[in-house]
């Protein structure tokens, strides 16, 4: 039962490192929002989907990178992955602005109960995902390969992999580049001052809309880039990713303390290294299973997530 | 002014849906109009699935009707998505319509096990295309379909064999590891490779295989696996979309296994979502339209406007047994059911058509196919 | 305010309902529910469904969601509680009715009590220790419930994994009354009297002791507490009996589809049942019902645009839930109005 985890433990372990990083940068999203309005944005699954598109169109489309064609190299490679990452988040930061525009700005405004929000953004959702499946015909679409997938060493009987190495790194900059701004930034300021107290921050002065907005935007730019490392690693999107990978982030969120930033971190490497371990051990098709018992459990234990301060009692 | 938009847009719309005229029968003099069905996935995420195989039956009719003056056959649609949850919904109304004398499919084998009690007390014929299930046959399976149920499509107890020897052939000492995607298509095929495998000289399963739901993009875990067991030879029975991104990950992993996979990962989109890591990679499946050859194809999709795809065969041969039995005259569901059950014929593709009294079609196997240079090369039957 | 009053179904109903003395009100409830049993013969009328069966429609998913949203509604709508794994008591209700339909000799009505039992006992199961999370947490615990539900299903041989379970018996006829596949008016029959009984004791529980513990938990559950309600135990309760409600419904869709699988009980069912809650009128029966009525019947009533219907449902979501944020009939602010009066009645 265990053989496959002593076996390949090392490789198991980068394995969920880099898919929780990628679920870190989704569960961002997730708790960004949920920090300033306490709510589910339900929609940031498909935020996450319409991302990974960014990624491919600028591959195929821009670049012109076919199946078959060559991987890039050198300065070319650069160019081509940051201007994909950077595409990714332009579309996500776009759609979750969009989004916030339809779904919350107008029940927000009349300050409804929080259901008819969350159907509100139920419903965003189903149509963003419906826009999609129309537009690829149900089929999944394929990315072709940009960053070639080279084996850079062997560390204790695990393959070190280029994308890899890139996806760890890469997501630990822009992970730690929005806290910062989080931290230190005028507007990560309002964000934090909204989250705490929102007649407090607007008494200050804050400009609510302006901050939500904010929000929105700076949740779907983190999820835009967790689309990009989707995409390079995987190769690969169809328009029903989205509700995995986004069950998945918004777990690793509350396993870490919704609302939290710092707690997405922990949370979505916990929950990698979770979903990876449980598969090795108990078959993949428990994976799942495992990872909500094991939520139970936290939640019963922590109630407010592995990492996160008790202040919030969740508004009714 | 764009919220008044959106709202004036949403009655529109919501009084345009909920009382629009659903459908107008016209009155059709002098020429002989009848209906046949075809039931498979149309919306949702299968729905490339039901399109393929809806668009070969539309294009039997249309020959047809080009070919019969005096006819003029209409081939309604009935989207059951592939859910057997929808199908239950759709089945009591083409059961209960009579103006329907036959039926292509239903595609999907658990859409089929929902419908069938609609059709059994209905008497519709079906003839299904794709629905590869074995209890669909099985006489003292809960799920036979006796009498109306036939398929022109061989089953999974004959396709995993087929798969285990296929993908072992060559191999000295294989290893297999065989994993599925958690589907009700994949999970009995993946019982039926494993419970051939022994049966194949020099073969064992190692690993204890796994069973990864069709929404995992990671395979990492699953890699694992067929490291620690020293597997040479992975068989994944689910379908092509994650068997893509299977064998990406595999390749990259520096694994140089033979992939194998069955019908559900045929399909020529396979090896263009894996682009160079599908090369070698082997195939059990039924041949296509472009297999029986380039003309038939051409003027497929000539009359159509697309390329044939999965099934077209099958499905084209399904709806010819009911054209003809319509030219035959048999015009009731009770006749035609009668005319199925006794057919003998040769399909496209020199196919030879008849069923056995459980509905399985008498001959048909599987082929097997290797990707070269991208490309599906049919290497024949596998015996 | 008179235009809007106008536009008030509710207000206009309840209006009609309280100046309406006992032998009116019996006229008007039985007139109505006799109409509603004359549903299922108006299929050649604007109502027909295309491809789908209309009398099929009627029972699933109108009938079903009515009855599943109406059990929802006792969590979600009267104590507050975001539940968004309901489909797992769904689930359960219908694959008693699977294996002991196909196993036992016993038929849907004798199966029906451990149907709803089994599935009251996973509501006591799951509330007792997860029930004193509050808000987003409980929600993504049920929402973890009931995916465990379906993958431990999909993944046992007890319950067939993918394959689902075949050939469940129909109903027995009831007299004159024979439950018939092409024919489905019996099942809705079935249903709609399903569907009085949850009504009737939704109304007789809401202006009873729980009910005043639920309207007390969810409009602040610390002050309710302090002021002495067993919170836990109401909780659970309510929990409990909408567990119990899903679980009926289970049965009763199990034996009207005579087969069962696990992808037919997904999270989507959860968020779908929640949607009819909260789209038709949070907390309000007559809300509830007429939000499952549409969304059960409008996908299939617009069958015909095919392949964007799904597109159109979301649009419809997102459009009514903007302008009318509680939902096409929405519950009064205060429902001690509507509770004093039916006391007094």
């Amino acid at each position: 039962m265990f053989a496959v985890l002593i076996d390949q433990f090392w490789s198991l372990t980068i394995a969920g490192v880099a898919l929780g990083f990628i679920y870190v940068l989704i569960s961002l999203g997730y708790t960004m929002v949920y920090g300033v309005l306490r709510m589910i944005n339900f929609a940031n699954s498909e935020i996450f989907m319409w991302g990974t598109f960014g990624t491919i169109i600028t591959n195929r489309d821009i670049f012109h990178y076919t199946q078959i064609s060559e991987p890039a190299t050198g300065l070319k490679l650069g160019i081509v992955l940051i201007s994909s990452l950077l595409m990714s988040m332009f579309v996500a930061g776009l759609t979750a602005v969009l989004v916030e525009f339809v779904a919350y700005r107008r029940l927000r405004a009349k300050g409804t109960n929080r259901l008819a929000t969350l159907i509100s953004a139920i419903g965003v959702s189903i149509c963003l995902q419906e826009i999609m499946r129309l537009l690829t015909d149900s089929r999944p679409v394929g990315s072709p390969r940009v960053l070639e997938k080279i084996i850079l060493t062997e560390v204790w009987g695990a393959n070190i992999r280029l994308d890899t190495v890139i996806t760890i790194i890469a997501a630990a900059i822009i992970y730690f580049l929005l806290e910062r701004f989080i931290k230190l930034s005028r507007m990560g300021k309002a964000i934090r001052a909204v989250s705490q107290n929102e007649d407090a921050a607007k008494l200050m002065g804050v400009n609510l809309n302006r901050v939500i907005t904010t929000t929105f935007l700076v949740g779907g730019l983190a999820t835009g880039a967790a689309s990009f490392f989707y995409v390079t690693v995987f190769e690969y999107s169809k328009y029903n990713i989205g509700f995995t990978m986004g069950m998945a982030a918004f777990t690793a969120a509350v396993l870490g303390g919704i609302g939290n930033i710092r707690g997405a971190f922990f949370g979505g490497l916990t929950l990698g290294l979770l979903e990876v371990y449980a598969s090795a051990v108990l078959g993949t098709q428990w994976k799942a299973v495992t990872v909500f018992i094991v939520l139970v459990l936290v939640l019963l234990f922590k109630p407010n997530g592995l990492f996160g301060e008790a202040v919030q009692q969740t508004r009714a | 002014m764009n919220k008044n938009f959106q709202r004036s847009l949403a009655v529109i719309s919501a009084v345009a849906l909920a009382f629009g005229a659903v459908s107008a029968s016209s009155a059709q003099a002098a020429v002989k109009t009848y209906s046949i069905a075809y039931q498979g996935p149309l919306s949702g995420g299968e729905a490339s699935t039901g399109i393929d195989e809806i668009n070969a039956v539309k294009y039997a009719v249309k020959l047809f009707n080009a070919a019969n003056k005096g006819f003029n056959i209409k081939v309604v649609a009935v989207d059951d998505q592939g859910d057997p949850a929808v199908a239950s919904v759709v089945a009591p109304g083409t059961g209960a319509n009579k103006k329907i004398i036959g039926l292509v499919g239903p595609a999907y084998s658990g859409a089929t096990i929902a419908s069938l009690p609609y059709y059994k007390a209905g008497g519709l014929p079906l003839i299904s295309p794709s629905a590869t299930r074995v209890s669909l046959t099985k006489s003292d399976s809960p799920d036979f379909g006796y009498p109306v149920f036939h398929r022109v499509v061989a089953t999974d107890d004959k396709q995993g064999p087929a798969l285990a020897k296929y993908a072992t052939k060559g191999v000295s000492a294989a290893k297999v590891f065989v994993f599925d995607d958690q589907s009700a298509y994949a999970v009995p095929l993946r019982g039926y490779v494993e419970a051939a495998m022994p049966k194949v000289s020099g073969a064992s399963l190692v690993g204890g295989g796994d069973s990864v739901p069709n929404t995992t993009t990671d395979f990492s875990p699953t890699i694992a696996k067929i490291k620690t067991s020293g597997a040479n030879v992975v068989i994944y029975t689910g379908y092509y979309s994650q068997a893509a991104i299977f064998v990406k990950q595999l390749r990259d992993s520096g694994s140089t296994a033979v992939f194998a996979g069955g019908d559900g990962v045929f399909n020529q989109q396979f090896a263009v979502l894996a682009g160079a890591a599908a090369e070698g990679s082997r195939l059990t499946g039924v041949a296509g339209l472009a297999d029986v050859g380039a003309k038939e194809e051409a003027a497929f999709k000539k009359s159509m406007g697309i390329s044939s795809g999965v099934y077209a065969v099958e499905s084209f041969n399904a709806a010819n047994i009911f054209l003809s039995g319509i030219k035959a005259g048999k015009t009731t569901r009770a006749a035609m059911l009668k005319w199925v059950t006794n057919y003998k014929g040769v399909g496209l593709g020199g196919a030879v058509l008849s069923f056995l009294p459980n509905g399985d079609i008498a001959t048909g196997g599987f082929s097997g196919f290797t990707i070269t240079n991208g490309l599906l090369k049919n290497t024949g039957p596998v015996k | 305010m008179k235009i809007r009053n106008y536009w008030n179904l509710r207000d206009l109903g309840a209006s009609v309902w309280e100046k309406a003395n006992r032998p009116k009100r019996v006229v008007i409830a039985t007139s109505s529910i006799f109409l509603v049993g004359l549903l299922p013969f108006a299929g050649a009328s604007f109502l027909a469904t295309p491809i789908a069966a209309y009398d099929a429609v009627l029972v699933y998913p109108v009938g079903v969601f009515i009855l599943m949203a109406l059990g929802l509604n006792i969590v979600v709508g009267k104590s507050g509680m975001l539940d968004l794994g309901y489909v797992a008591f769904f689930a359960i209700g219908a694959y008693t009715m699977a294996l002991m339909g196909t196993h036992t000799g016993l038929n849907t009505w004798e199966i029906m009590p451990f149907g709803i039992g089994f599935a009251m006992l996973a509501g006591v199961l799951l509330g007792l220790p997860t029930l004193r999370l509050r808000g987003d947490y409980l929600a993504i615990v049920t929402l973890g419930f009931g995916e465990i539900v379906r993958l431990v299903v999909l993944n046992s041989t007890w319950s067939k994994g993918p394959n689902g379970i075949a050939n469940i018996p129909m109903p027995p006829d009831i007299g004159p009354f024979k439950f018939k596949l092409e024919d489905q008016k019996v099942f809705f029959w079935v249903v709609v009297i399903m569907i009085l009984l949850v009504i009737w004791m939704i109304r007789r529980l809401s202006i009873r002791r729980p009910g005043r513990a639920w309207e007390a938990i969810r409009q602040d559950e610390d002050a309710a507490e302090l002021m002495g309600v067993a919170t836990l135990k109401y909780k659970i309760w309510s929990f409990t009996l909408g567990a119990a409600v899903g679980g009926a419904a289970g049965v009763l869709y199990a034996s009207k589809n005579l087969f069962i699988a696990p992808e037919m009980f997904t999270l989507n069912v959860s968020i779908l049942i929640l949607s009819c809650v909260v789209f038709g009128g949070i907390g309000n029966i007559w809300g509830v019902v007429v939000g499952a009525t549409i969304l059960g019947y409008l996908p299939d009533r617009i069958r015909f645009i095919s392949d964007a219907r799904l597109l159109v449902f979301g649009a419809v979501l997102v459009v009514v839930m903007n302008f009318r944020p509680d939902g096409l009939l929405p519950r009064k602010k205060r429902e001690k109005a509507i509770v004093k009066s039916e006391v007094n009645a």
